[in-house]
């Protein structure tokens, strides 16, 4: 169940999540979705260091793209890939769900198209609601990651938009991919808002309406074409071609994403998620009074945020006196 | 001699009755040979047609010796492996006499093949045998789960079974475009009536595309198609539906598909009237129901039932016992044989009531299925969930109907008070329970028939089985050889599944809401903030729908009342293994799991759950809800079952609030 986890029983859940015990490891996650878990996450992430655990060499890969796009049967067929070839690697896929509006609770949909063999110890999968309204990465989502990276050798996020939501996952994970159906309609909404720069690749799923499919993948290359002359780096992204139903493409895929380099730096990242925290906590205000503090993003999450927090606070206690 | 109008007349002009409809009792349960016992004695009673239950592993291509077919052999039906059990369950039947049907889907083409080979062996001429297969696998994706294959493949095992039947056994209906449980899954009459004809259009369309007929044998293909209809309790309604489909039918045959004769323009369909309003409280009132919806489907002689089979009064308690079965079928014996119904012509003949309900009814569907069609027809409303949410919908709506009262159902909802019914008294209790032990009888037969069959006989048939799936012959062939070497139903389903994959289709809850608000669900909101703001998170269940029992109604309804709720919810749909459905709340972390079962295998199906629980250590709390005896609950709750509910528990948000209060007890106490 899902009751607040006492301190002195928090080491034993860690050891065992670390054993590959999956209850353990989720109700730890529950207590990092509660929304004041600041308090929870320092012990935790003190814990882990106190009990000798590390990050394991992790590569965390973001999958966003609309509803229909196939994400999870994609998922699926990846994780039998998975099992099939690698021995001693776990993976987890963190799947965020749009929810209802009108009531708040949600139908978590995503497992449906998804299934892991009973009792499988090697993939772990967790539903996450999500709490905006065109779905989108949560605010603790962040911090499940930095979790699961102690404990599986891939992370996948997956999620559902268009827009502004592709570049929070992007910024969360070291490499993301967009992924489309053919002739959706998505490129030209993607080219309209302007971030096609943001994922690494592209994956045309559902690649099996032959003729769709390929004009769909020449639509999407031209754009990419031209972006290249466009952009800084002059590299042209990846497109993957994919079909669940006729096999195809996943495997050269699943390929690739064994061999997905690491991502930004630790501080970098750091760094990126805590003027996100600091922007949706404190605003601009917040931000401005970040240049006046020298942060050495080397720390732990929770110690930054907990000096920013009593900075920022008292800050805005002095102007008032 | 003059005519009258009131009179029915022969071909020669004498006054004449119509002949009564074929009576049925859908039957089969334990095994083969109690199954057989049952079948002779319904004959003796003046049964005029067999109608075969099999249990769910038979129908989703599973042996009795499969791990999953475990808790369901012999529970809904009876369990057929191979044609060992098909001579012990027609023994002294003369099959050749005899009008079958075989509710079976997934697996029709199989028990088909084994039937042909039993008539074989009997000496009997295929051509005289008489009978249908459901084999309507468009409904079963939609609302019964016995699905085994992707639909096309599916649908191309029908069309091979049209091909070779209207060659080899022209008295047989391949298949049976069933409407009867998209009404049981909430379908209107107008959604009925459309998604059966679009059904049965997409059969067509598929023959049409194989071109292996000529101009006359396709119109006498389309004279094959046949229908299983629901009549529910507004009988005036559905009797003009019944209408409807008879004139839709004919235009339908006539235009789309040229056909001239109006012999196979004939809408012929079967009936089994209505189970989903059958109420558990007062059980008894349901034989009136029964009556009543009987008469939908008999009393208009232009639309009226070529076979009718009836539930029994107690179907929302447990499994229908021998005895519950013959009462029902006296009351098909009184309406045909001591009333005066068969001796009018239709009745409803230029009526402008009836006439313009019809047209209504006629113009609502033909707006459904241009709809559907233009989607690209049938199938394609199947894949992209559309025809599913469709009835997901009108089953929410209509439950909300019930829930606010808007909608009566007496002793439900209304004129709840009632005495005592003696007919629970009997030893049994009123229900039904099979024995355990001769469920064993069945595994032993097909150990024995798998010892002593010619292997090398039996693996040469599954591999041109293989071979010919792989290169598109029609199947028929094969699969009379499969039964005839002695191979056993999951065998036959396995070698397909090799070759055509397995099938998950859409659950159609995601975006569903319920029309319903009031106090309760306003009270059972303000408790799930409760929860929110103490946990931080929203309350998690996990719907289960465990085994093969494919009618996910319940599960569905359940899933979407509790996200109406403020739960979040996760429900994978059918046919899932304990363990999985275990293993899926455990890493979500769900706060309850709730379990919908139908099937009769709630006691070991609990004891997975448990043990699987036991294996990850992992204590969250378990609902059960579906159609359990009143004696299973005690037994039921002492293994951990936290809350029992039955049909009984209609009120959507009582049950949400019992699994909040469930939710929040839980956190006190912890």
């Amino acid at each position: 169940m899902g009751t607040a986890i006492a301190e002195q029983d928090l080491d034993s859940l860690i050891s065992e999540a670390a054993k590959g015990e999956k209850y353990p490891l989720a109700r730890i996650i529950s207590e990092i979705e509660k929304p004041n878990s600041f308090g929870f996450r320092k012990t935790l992430f003190t814990r882990l260091n106190g009990l000798g655990l590390k990050e394991r060499d992790c590569r965390t890969i973001g999958f966003t793209g609309t509803p229909g796009a196939g994400k999870s049967s994609l998922l699926g067929e990846i994780s039998k890939r998975f099992l099939k070839e690698t021995q001693e690697q776990r993976m987890a896929i963190v799947a965020i769900d749009p929810s209802s509006s009108l009531s708040g609770g949600s139908i978590l949909g995503d497992r449906t198209r998804l299934s892991i063999p009973a009792r499988e110890s090697r993939i772990y999968f967790r539903s996450q609601p999500s709490q905006l309204e065109l779905g989108g990465v949560n605010p603790y989502t962040y911090h499940v990651i930095r979790l699961l990276r102690f404990f599986f050798d891939l992370v996948f996020v997956e999620t559902v938009g268009i827009g502004q939501n592709e570049v929070e996952v992007s910024r969360l994970t070291d490499y993301s991919f967009l992924v489309l159906q053919p002739l959706g309609g998505d490129q030209i909404q993607f080219m309209k808002s302007g971030i096609m720069e943001v994922p690494n690749a592209f994956i045309i799923n559902k690649y099996d309406e032959e003729k769709l499919a390929r004009a769909s993948f020449h639509m999407l290359r031209s754009t990419l074409e031209f972006m290249k002359e466009i952009s800084a780096s002059g590299n042209l992204c990846p497109i993957f071609k994919t079909s669940v139903l006729n096999q195809t493409g996943i495997d050269e895929l699943f390929r690739f994403l064994q061999d997905i380099p690491k991502g930004r730096e630790k501080p970098a990242e750091t760094k990126e998620q805590i003027l996100k925290w600091t922007k949706s906590e404190f605003g601009s205000f917040g931000i401005r009074k970040l240049n006046d503090i020298s942060l050495d993003f080397n720390l732990p999450f929770e110690e930054l945020e907990e000096r920013i927090q009593k900075y920022v606070l008292d800050n805005v206690s002095h102007k008032r006196e | 001699m003059e005519k009258k109008d009131h009179n029915l007349y022969d071909k020669e002009g004498n006054q004449t009755k119509d002949r009564p409809w074929i009576f049925r009792t859908y039957g089969g349960h334990t095994n083969a040979r109690e199954t057989n016992k049952l079948f002779r004695e319904n004959l003796s009673k003046g049964q005029t047609g067999l109608s075969i239950a099999f249990d769910l592993a038979t129908q989703c291509g599973y042996s009795s010796d499969h791990k999953i077919a475990g808790p369901e052999v012999g529970k809904v039906g009876v369990p057929i492996n191979t044609l060992e059990d098909f001579r012990i369950l027609f023994d002294q039947i003369p099959i050749e006499e005899m009008n079958t049907s075989m509710t079976i889907n997934g697996t029709s083409m199989w028990l088909l093949s084994l039937y042909i080979a039993l008539a074989e062996e009997k000496s009997v001429d295929q051509a005289k045998l008489q009978g249908t297969t459901q084999n309507d696998i468009i409904k079963e994706y939609l609302a019964r789960g016995t699905y085994i294959f992707p639909p096309e493949h599916s649908i191309r095992l029908i069309v091979d079974m049209y091909e070779y039947c209207l060659k080899n056994i022209p008295k047989w209906n391949p298949s049976n475009i069933c409407s009867y449980h998209l009404q049981e899954a909430g379908a209107t009459p107008a959604q009925e009536l459309a998604f059966a004809l679009a059904t049965a259009m997409a059969i067509l369309d598929a023959i049409k595309e194989r071109n292996c007929f000529t101009k006359e044998e396709f119109e006498e293909c389309v004279g094959r198609i046949s229908f299983f209809v629901n009549a529910g309790i507004r009988f005036i309604e559905e009797m003009c539906k019944m209408r409807a489909f008879t004139e839709m039918w004919d235009e339908i045959t006539k235009t789309r598909y040229g056909v001239e004769n109006p012999k196979y323009r004939r809408f012929r369909y079967g009936v089994q009237v209505n189970s989903l309003g059958l109420t558990e409280e007062q059980p008894e009132n349901n034989a009136w129901r029964i009556l009543i919806e009987a008469l939908g489907v008999t009393l208009s002689k232009n639309a009226r039932c070529r076979a009718l089979q009836l539930p029994a009064w107690n179907e929302a308690l447990s499994l229908p016992r021998p005895w519950d079965q013959q009462w029902s079928l006296r009351l098909q014996q009184v309406l045909a044989y001591e009333t005066d119904l068969l001796e009018y012509p239709d009745l409803f003949d230029g009526s402008k009531v009836i006439e313009s309900k019809v047209a209504e009814l006629k113009e609502q569907a033909y707006t459904e299925i241009k709809k559907i069609e233009e989607m690209g027809g049938a199938i394609k409303a199947i894949d992209n969930g559309y025809m599913k949410s469709q009835l997901v919908k009108s089953q929410a709506e209509r439950l909300s109907r019930i829930n606010s009262g808007e909608q009566i159902v007496v002793g439900k909802n209304k004129w709840k008070e009632a005495l005592e019914s003696p007919l629970m008294e009997g030893k049994d209790g009123g229900i039904f329970k099979i024995n355990p032990e001769s469920v064993q009888e069945a595994i032993k037969n097909l150990e024995k028939v798998k010892k002593e069959r010619d292997s090398a006989k039996a693996e040469k048939a599954l591999q041109r089985l293989r071979d010919d799936a792989k290169n598109g012959k029609n199947l028929m062939d094969a699969s009379i050889e499969c039964a005839k070497a002695g191979l056993s139903t999951g065998e036959w389903a396995d070698a397909l599944r090799e070759i055509f994959g397995e099938y998950r289709p859409s659950t159609g809850v995601e975006g569903q809401k319920l029309a319903l608000e009031s106090d309760k669900v306003e009270s059972v909101r303000a408790k799930v903030e409760k929860f929110l703001k103490e946990n931080g998170s929203r309350p998690k269940i996990v719907v289960g729908k465990p085994g093969l029992d494919g009618h996910s109604n319940g599960a569905e309804m359940i899933a979407v009342s509790a996200k109406h709720s403020g739960f979040d919810v996760i429900y994978s749909g059918i046919r899932l293994s304990p363990q999985e459905i275990v293993q899926t709340a455990v890493e979500e972390n769900a706060d309850v799991i709730g379990v919908s079962l139908l099937s009769g295998s709630h006691m070991e199906l609990a004891e997975q759950i448990f043990a699987e629980l036991k294996h990850y250590k992992a204590d969250i709390p378990v609902i059960f809800g579906g159609i359990i005896p009143q004696s299973d609950i005690d037994s039921l709750k002492k293994m951990g079952v936290k809350e029992v509910f039955t049909p009984k528990d209609y009120d959507l948000m009582d049950i949400m609030d019992h699994i909040i209060n469930l939710c929040l007890g839980d956190k006190v106490a912890a």
